[in-house]
């Protein structure tokens, strides 16, 4: 079996799937950062703490790539997906070809394989319209 | 501070031009400028050359090749927004009294560079562009949401284009000169969904180049100076601060900025050039720059005001659309063209009694914010 490596170090947490984005939270002001940085963006703080961010969002904007990109073939989708939080995750979205894609559904965070490198399976985080619909 | 003029400009044609390497259209517009400055080349004191993709010192090798040298000689990157930045850097050092006279030069040759045919991405590693991210994506995730949200139909929004490359066809500078169809643009292929190539700038090689001099010595040199009235150059801001996708944050404070500095507001512009990469651009920008409010951009367009012989004219060059966008000299090509328009110089494209011309570009993703920078300048006579 393939090593699963991150495709990034320090922005989530995952066990064989399942797992969170690990944001901060500003003791200060109440900013929420995503990725985790040494002080707070919005006022410069020093004091945060690390948050598990909400697994569920609503579909902000998604677009269907017809170009390839470094690690990925034609077409696929991506989109912002809005936290309760407030914040906004860029990330690839899963099932849209089974799934019709719309503004304000509701999505729910997944852990997978985002592309072979060598013996490893990068793993990273990508988003899937949640069962249980949702509109705007 | 002092006012300041530009008495020059000049451009390569834009197209694609795999024969020419990059100095060599820097230095075919650097040329074009300081002829129709009336200067003698050694004349320069310091130069700004911006560029994203041509490598090493290239402003130098731009220069050298029409005799300047041992001058004060910066390289400017900034995206798509560099050209401007190059502009507004040589403001500043003839405002603050630095120097008398100075060029602007934007260059950029995408068919030799090693982005030739592909779309253009964030830097290397970048969160978003590892995850798949790339320029159109970018404006195409805002257009689905603008399209979605305000009820605006991609036959709406394929008429900037269809208006732009009908500007494009006056403009002897512009990389495509033919008339589009909406039923063209819509139905050419997908890029990033709802986006199709028809909707999108092409890839472009050119450049373009500015001199400039204080206004009390413009008239040493030309009778038709035209001035810098702002100069406004601003950095992304945080996306957790960007409240909405379709609206630009970042031109909107810009704007407001350059009006404040010009002493005009939207009004007073009698013609633009701002930055449609992408159709939907433009009509999103014509709300920030303040031509309209939000929810009649379309009208605006459709009643023809942006268009030749309306109120504001837009893109009056074929914008990025049509005339191209040779990134890193996108904005000093937009310069030269509101320099033409306000000296009379516009030919087919001109805009009757222009006095007033405002300049918008903005450019470079990066993770976490808006976009990379933003400039507009406002030029008057």
């Amino acid at each position: 079996m393939k090593n699963r490596v991150p495709f990034r170090e320090g922005l989530f947490e995952e066990t064989s799937g399942k797992g969170s984005l690990i944001g901060a939270r500003c003791r200060q002001c109440g900013q929420i950062i995503f990725p985790r940085r040494e002080a707070c963006l919005n006022c410069l703080g020093q004091d945060l703490e690390p948050v598990r961010l909400s697994r569920n969002g609503k579909l902000y904007a998604y677009t269907i790539v017809h170009m390839p990109s470094e690690h990925f073939e034609p077409p696929y989708a991506i989109g912002w997906i809005e936290l309760p939080e407030g914040i906004r995750i860029f990330s690839q979205i899963r099932d849209w070809q089974e799934r019709h894609l719309k503004i304000g559904m509701d999505m729910k965070l997944c852990f997978e394989k985002l592309w072979d490198e060598e013996d490893k399976e990068i793993i990273g985080y990508v988003f899937r319209p949640s069962m249980n619909g949702g509109g705007i | 501070m002092r006012e300041v003029a530009i008495i020059g400009v000049g451009s390569t044609v834009m197209g694609k031009f795999p024969e020419m390497l990059p100095y060599e259209l820097g230095a075919k517009a650097a040329r074009a400028a300081i002829q129709d400055a009336g200067i003698p080349p050694k004349d320069l004191q310091f130069a700004y050359c911006a560029n994203l993709y041509g490598g090493m010192v290239i402003g130098q090798a731009v220069l050298g090749e029409i005799g300047i040298t041992d001058i004060e000689l910066t390289n400017i990157e900034n995206a798509c927004t560099g050209g401007a930045t190059a502009i507004r850097k040589a403001w500043w050092d003839i405002a603050s009294g630095l120097y008398d006279i100075g060029i602007a030069v934007g260059v950029e040759s995408i068919t030799t560079s090693y982005m030739a045919g592909k779309l253009i991405t964030p830097a290397k590693g970048d969160i978003t562009g590892v995850l798949g991210m790339n320029m159109v994506a970018r404006f195409a995730l805002s257009q689905r949401r603008y399209m979605d949200m305000f009820d605006v139909s991609l036959e709406q929004i394929a008429k900037v284009s269809v208006k732009n490359h009908h500007n494009g066809c006056m403009n002897p500078y512009s990389q495509y000169k033919k008339e589009l169809t909406i039923e063209e643009i819509i139905n050419s292929r997908p890029i990033c969904e709802p986006i199709t190539l028809l909707q999108c700038c092409p890839s472009t090689d050119g450049a373009a180049a500015a001199v400039l001099v204080p206004l009390d010595l413009a008239a040493k040199y030309t009778s038709q100076p035209v001035t810098i009235a702002a100069s406004v150059l601003k950095s992304g801001d945080y996306s957790f601060h960007w409240e909405d996708m379709t609206f630009s944050d970042m031109t909107f404070k810009c704007a407001n900025s350059a009006y404040e500095m010009a002493g005009l507001g939207p009004e007073d512009v009698d013609v633009c050039e701002l930055h449609d990469a992408f159709a939907v651009n433009e009509l999103q920008h014509y709300v920030e720059l303040g031509f309209c409010r939000r929810g009649e951009e379309v009208g605006l367009l459709e009643d023809g005001a942006t268009a030749l012989g309306g109120k504001i004219p837009v893109n009056t060059s074929g914008g990025l659309l049509s005339k191209g966008h040779p990134v890193s000299a996108s904005g000093v090509a937009q310069i030269a063209e509101l320099v033409w328009q306000l000296r009379g110089q516009a030919g087919d494209r001109q805009v009757a009694n222009a006095r007033v011309g405002l300049a918008h570009v903005i450019g470079g993703e990066v993770t976490g914010l808006e976009s990379g920078a933003v400039a507009v300048h406002v030029l008057k006579t």
